[in-house]
């Protein structure tokens, strides 16, 4: 584990992956980077092995003073001990639940889960279901469930996809003040330069089997 | 030539049912053909031995085992013996010769009631009778019946006109007599080609009565209590065969006073009137007075409405609980199936669903193989209080088994029809794997569960050869609607009662076939969760 206390994120990973494999090397004192690339390029797999749903890789995971994983010795931190906040691009809400229920479903308490609703204007949809949902209503929905489970790192899979442009730059800013103010490390899959201008400050590239910095 | 133009001509064509009751029967012979190796079990272990009638508040019961031709007559002797204080008695009609071999190698039953004296002859060898015990009751003829329509005498050289005649199985004595018979009368070998058999006399009759074979060779008793068919001739006079019954005590009895007595009962005055009454006739040694009086046959609609209500409400228990206990396993199974993959998995899912492809009665044979009175795992059960064979357990343990595969085919689908990654998601929220399974697989799939339940519960309900060998066919513990329309099917005067049994069991698998399609149909809304947009 490298002894710099700025440390904050660092990936060593080959992943097997259509069209030969990835190798992903990153390592970075940053607490806001995005990961940018074309479609199909993998961008979505590195997060879902942030977030321990993924196992084929193979390699090392170190978040902060966290290990996450280490192929070398076996090491595997499991999902539900990780505590990430992740809002993958499919925005799945657990359907049989309503939006309350989805927002609290890591433990967060009503109250928290109230003033997060009204920060991100959902608090009229608390008593609904899903499936009553327009494609915006669900990214905020997603993304509030993410920021209440007390995440140590935030994983944003296009998060803003299906939003118009002012409020697309006003959750744009309470996300990074939201992460700022509680030293949470972001990683932000997007497609959207304006998303990127906002809650990242590094950007690498993933294309062509590796990831570069920019 | 002698039957109506109309006739002939429905009998020109292959009839699709006809073929299917041949089919049927082929199957049933099949069933009992295994059951003959089976350990059968009626009265646990729990009963202690002493004076029969003396046990009679213990819940004793007499096991008869009875030629199928004595259905209709045999019950209402018990039911008159029972009535003047004997010990109750349980029946199981058939073939005398699936009956005997079926006692000899189970070692099970208390009484034996044979249309035949060569099989008696055979148990003494076996050593399954005590030689010289059996009792000589009763006798019956053989007829040509022929359907109501044909009107027209019929002697036995004039049954090569008909394309089919239908005969019992070849080696129960009926169809055996019946070959002896025609034989006698000079007629077999042009006969030959057109014979049918069924497996019993009363498949046979039953064929006939329908229309689907225009005459047969069958017992008197059976012809005249059927009224769609007409004794067209008797086989009688010197060389023609006579079905001679027997009664005998089983070796295996513990009961053998309450036996024999039976046998007595049933050989005199009490019993003689109705073997009468239903065309029996005496026995060579019969020193009875033929014209003595005779007893009314009782009105038996009362005992029709008890059986087919017994049936379905039997049923109902073994589906129920079939379903219920197969629930926690179909949903651990259908789970690990969809979600996991673990050495064995292929093996797993294919020893699950065998029973779906695998014919019931084989997975019957294999669980009386496995859970029989004889096998070490049935022996230890049954010592516990919990026999399996011939109980309502062993009827249910049948249908969960043949039930299992649709029931876990149907939770697999639910659990995989379940996007992973809301498991995920659950995970990265803090969830562990088992709190996962409960907040969120099990409730996205449980309509998806409870229309497998409903399948099962449905092919529970229609279980009938895996019960048969392994739970048998006795009325009240195991005679479910699919065996009852079994045996009724066998009887002339269950006719009524099939079609309600029938109706009974269309109306309950449409309910539960329905509520299927319902369930299947919420387990798709349940997982859309993008209706609105």
């Amino acid at each position: 584990m490298p002894a710099d206390t700025n440390f904050c994120l660092g990936l060593d990973l080959e992943i097997p992956f259509t069209g030969g494999g990835l190798r992903v090397e990153l390592n970075t004192a940053s607490t806001r980077i995005a990961v940018v690339g074309p479609s199909g390029a993998g961008k979505s797999t590195i997060l879902r092995i942030l977030a321990g749903v993924e196992r084929r890789a193979r390699g090392t995971v170190l978040v902060k003073e966290h290990c996450w994983q280490d192929s070398s010795n076996e090491t595997w931190v499991p999902s539900w001990d990780r505590r990430v906040g992740w809002a993958p691009q499919e925005t799945l809400l657990f359907p049989h639940l309503t939006v309350r229920e989805n927002l609290s479903y890591g433990g967060a308490l009503p109250d928290w889960v109230s003033e997060t609703a009204a920060l991100l204007q959902i608090e009229d949809l608390l008593g609904r279901r899903p499936r009553r949902l327009s494609g915006g209503e669900r990214q905020r929905v997603a993304l509030g469930r993410a920021l209440l489970s007390k995440p140590r790192l935030l994983l944003l899979d296009e998060p803003f996809s299906a939003l118009d442009r002012p409020l697309r730059a006003e959750l744009s800013q309470l996300v990074s003040d939201w992460a700022l103010d509680r030293s949470v490390p972001i990683v932000l899959v997007s497609h959207d330069e304006e998303d990127a201008k906002w809650l990242a400050e590094e950007r690498w590239h993933l294309g062509g089997g590796s990831l570069r910095k920019e | 030539m002698f039957h109506k133009a109309k006739t002939s001509a429905r009998w020109a064509q292959p009839q699709p049912l006809s073929l299917g009751g041949l089919r049927r029967k082929s199957i049933l012979i099949a069933v009992w053909s295994m059951a003959l190796l089976a350990p059968m079990q009626l009265k646990g272990a729990v009963l202690s031995e002493g004076p029969p009638r003396a046990q009679q508040a213990n819940d004793s019961v007499l096991l008869v085992l009875a030629a199928a031709s004595l259905a209709d007559v045999l019950p209402r002797i018990g039911d008159e013996w029972e009535r003047l204080g004997g010990t109750p008695l349980v029946f199981s009609f058939d073939a005398t010769s699936r009956l005997a071999v079926q006692a000899s190698q189970s070692g099970s039953g208390d009484v034996f009631f044979s249309a035949d004296p060569q099989w008696i002859q055979w148990l003494e060898e076996q050593g399954t009778v005590s030689p010289g015990s059996a009792i000589h009751f009763a006798a019956n003829d053989l007829v040509i019946a022929v359907s109501r329509d044909i009107s027209v005498p019929v002697q036995p050289d004039m049954l090569s006109g008909f394309e089919r005649i239908a005969l019992a199985g070849e080696n129960v004595p009926a169809g055996k007599y019946a070959r002896t018979a025609l034989e006698q009368a000079g007629v077999w070998s042009e006969l030959e080609g057109h014979i049918v058999r069924g497996g019993s006399v009363r498949g046979a009759l039953e064929w006939i009565a329908r229309n689907e074979v225009p005459a047969g060779i069958v017992y008197r008793t059976d012809a005249e209590a059927e009224p769609s068919v007409r004794i067209a001739f008797v086989f009688e006079g010197p060389g023609y065969p006579q079905a001679q019954y027997w009664g005998v005590p089983l070796g295996s009895t513990v009961y053998e006073k309450s036996a024999v007595d039976f046998v007595n009962f049933v050989l005199g005055e009490s019993g003689q009137p109705f073997l009468r009454e239903a065309g029996f006739s005496a026995p060579q040694s019969d020193i009875l007075d033929e014209e003595e009086e005779r007893y009314a046959a009782g009105d038996t609609g009362d005992d029709l409405v008890a059986s087919v209500s017994s049936a379905v409400r039997l049923s109902l228990i073994v589906a129920f609980l079939a379903t219920l206990v197969g629930l926690v396993p179909a949903i651990g199974i259908g789970w690990l199936l969809a979600r996991r993959d673990f050495p064995g998995k292929t093996v797993l899912s294919t020893v699950v669903t065998a029973p779906l492809v695998m014919p019931p009665v084989v997975t019957g044979f294999l669980l009386l193989s496995v859970l029989g009175a004889a096998t070490p795992l049935g022996g230890l059960i049954a010592s516990l209080g919990f026999p399996i064979p011939f109980t309502i357990l062993g009827a249910s343990i049948a249908a969960l088994v043949v039930g299992l595969p649709l029931y876990v085919i149907s939770v697999r689908g639910a659990f995989e029809a379940v996007d992973p990654m809301y498991e995920e998601l659950s995970w990265t929220l803090g969830s562990s794997p088992w709190s996962t399974f409960f907040r969120v697989s099990l409730p996205l799939a449980l309509p998806g569960i409870a229309a497998g339940a409903v399948l099962a519960f449905a092919r529970s309900l229609g279980e009938f050869g895996a019960t048969v060998v392994l739970a048998g066919n006795v009325e009240g513990s195991t005679r479910t609607i699919a065996l009852a329309v079994y045996t009724l099917l066998e009887s002339p005067s269950g006719r009524e009662a099939v079609w309600v049994l029938v109706g009974a069991s269309a109306v309950i698998s449409l309910i539960a076939l329905l509520g299927f399609e319902a369930l299947s149909r919420r387990q798709k809304r349940r997982l859309d969760d993008r209706h609105a947009r």
